[in-house]
């Protein structure tokens, strides 16, 4: 049935459905995926800095460095350099799947220090009352700093969605599709400049729904 | 309970505590005062092993603080609660969250929990705000649910820093006469460091006085405030500017003799003309005691001197010291 609706519509307009699904699968798993990774960066950031729950100054400056390092990369160049990896993980080198692959890469350390700073505003004080309490570092980091920072944490991941959305555009280069590819593909290189705005437009829309989702969950845990 | 031999602390190279020795007895409210930066919330913080010493030693219920692994520790801190003068209260939970969060720690079952957690919400009287958000409470309702929360896991001693410093005067009552309820009743150990005079003298039974770091002086509550050496005295802003001409006695009325109208007495008796200097009469927990510093002509000193001393007084010849005022 929907094959049937879809023949029926606009060629173009099978396009952009098309474009926005692949732009959201990117978004979606891309984000999914940086956030477990980063959220390990958090954990050992956390954990060793100067006054966190284990200090270790030269694992902290370590990672400090590595992830201010992978962060400065251009997302246009690690991702070309991450092809042969993207191909081991992915199995394939081109395509929406395969830029997931270099997304969460380059998300990762973002979302490692986001959450920390998330973390970090979470009061001492506290985290000092669970200790006096016999809590663990496992216990101290999931169930108070992690759950007293969840309305920070979800304004970050909007950020991050939202930053993803951004970088999602650029997968086209690697034929990852999406609406950032449409249009600049239709937009730029044909001329078609209408598809480019819808393009645009539906970005637009999408930026829009993401803010306004991660404001409302925030008041709503606040 | 508490034995503190020859501790000394420091921050890398700045040292913060120096010698501190004291007993803190099963069952009594100690305080430790000091100014701010005197170290007491430190000396504290030593007990429950938040911070580590470097000399000393610090045994609680028997055992080596400094020497506990991390079982050890948490199995120490599960015996003493703590509370806090930011409360430091999980903003997210409710008040029920916030009580039952040391069980649940300690794996609690729930239905233990649920039981455990009312019944101490009705000791601090907030039976009825169980399910509130604690940004909806008062000060003096969030150091209930502080002391509810300190309380959840039968603690043998309570730690409190600065607890009622930023409460206001009525609210700091409220919350000391509950701390005193639950030491009579429950037999608690309170070690209680405030900065504020009124505190100490109405709930502690004795005291450690800091100041830098080192020990000031020690002893029963009413005995230091009652003849206070001359550090203390600086301390606790007890000086007065003494009448140059004449001798000034400070006399001491214990529980005893407080209600008695010594001072109208002995002037008609002895047909005596006096000033009063200065003077004070303070609840210290259940008593109410207090000096008065009177001055009288160096002629009639030793009438005076006589006539006290027939009575059994407390006093003292404030002379010595004027020039230290």
């Amino acid at each position: 049935m929907i094959a049937t609706l879809l023949e029926s519509l606009d060629p173009l307009v099978v396009e952009l459905i098309e474009a926005l699904f692949e732009t959201l699968y990117m978004v979606f798993f891309s984000t999914l995926f940086s956030l477990i990774l980063g959220f390990g960066i958090t954990i050992a950031l956390i954990t060793t800095a100067p006054h966190g729950l284990r200090p270790n100054p030269r694992v902290y400056a370590a990672l400090d460095v590595s992830v201010n390092l992978l962060r400065s990369f251009p997302f246009m160049i690690l991702m070309i350099a991450l092809i042969p990896f993207t191909r081991l993980v992915a199995g394939v080198a081109i395509g929406s799947t395969a830029a997931i692959v270099p997304l969460t890469i380059a998300a990762a350390p973002f979302v490692g220090r986001i959450l920390e700073g998330s973390l970090l505003e979470v009061d001492r004080g506290v985290v000092e009352a669970a200790r006096a309490c016999g809590a663990g570092d496992t216990q101290i980091i999931f169930r108070v700093m992690l759950k007293e920072a969840m309305p920070s944490i979800i304004l970050n991941i909007a950020i991050l969605a939202i930053t993803l959305l951004g970088y999602s555009a650029m997968a086209g280069a690697i034929g990852g599709g999406g609406l950032g590819a449409l249009a600049y593909n239709y937009g730029y290189l044909r001329f078609r400049t209408d598809v480019m705005l819808y393009s645009v437009g539906i970005l637009i829309l999408l930026v829009h729904l993401i803010q306004t989702g991660g404001n409302f969950l925030y008041n709503r845990l606040r | 309970m508490i034995h503190i031999h020859d501790l000394e602390k420091s921050y890398a190279d700045t040292p913060v505590l120096f010698h501190i020795s004291c007993h803190i007895r099963a069952g009594e409210i100690f305080g430790i005062v000091g100014h701010s930066g005197a170290g007491k919330s430190t000396l504290l913080r030593c007990l429950n092993g938040l911070e580590g010493y470097q000399g000393g030693s610090i045994t609680v219920m028997g055992r080596e603080v400094q020497e506990l692994d991390e079982e050890g520790l948490k199995q120490l801190r599960r015996e003493m609660g703590m509370i806090f003068q930011n409360f430091n209260l999980m903003q997210r939970k409710n008040v029920f969250g916030n009580v039952a969060f040391p069980l649940e720690i300690w794996k609690t079952p729930k239905e233990k929990i649920r039981t455990r957690v009312l019944e101490l919400l009705e000791l601090v009287g907030l039976a009825d705000r169980a399910q509130d958000r604690i940004q909806n409470l008062s000060g003096g309702q969030k150091q209930r649910v502080g002391v509810a929360r300190a309380l959840a896991l039968n603690p043998k001693i309570l730690l409190c820093d600065e607890a009622t410093s930023a409460l206001d005067p009525q609210t700091t009552l409220s919350i000391l006469e509950l701390l005193q309820d639950i030491n009579e009743r429950l037999g608690l150990t309170i070690v209680m460091v405030t900065h504020e005079m009124r505190v100490v003298k109405r709930i502690c039974h004795r005291l450690l006085f800091l100041e830098h770091g080192r020990t000031v002086c020690q002893g029963a509550t009413d005995d230091l405030f009652l003849a206070p050496k001359q550090d203390l005295k600086r301390f606790v802003g007890d000086d007065y500017t003494l009448s140059p001409t004449g001798t000034n006695i400070r006399l001491m009325f214990p529980r005893e003799l407080a209600q008695q109208s010594i001072i109208t007495h002995m002037a008609r008796e002895l047909n005596l003309d006096f000033s009063i200097v200065g003077g004070r009469l303070d609840r210290y927990r259940n008593d109410v005691l207090g000096f008065l510093i009177i001055n009288v002509d160096d002629r009639r000193l030793e009438s005076v001197l006589n006539y006290l001393q027939e009575k059994n007084l407390f006093w003292e010849v404030l002379d010595d010291d004027r020039h230290l005022a």
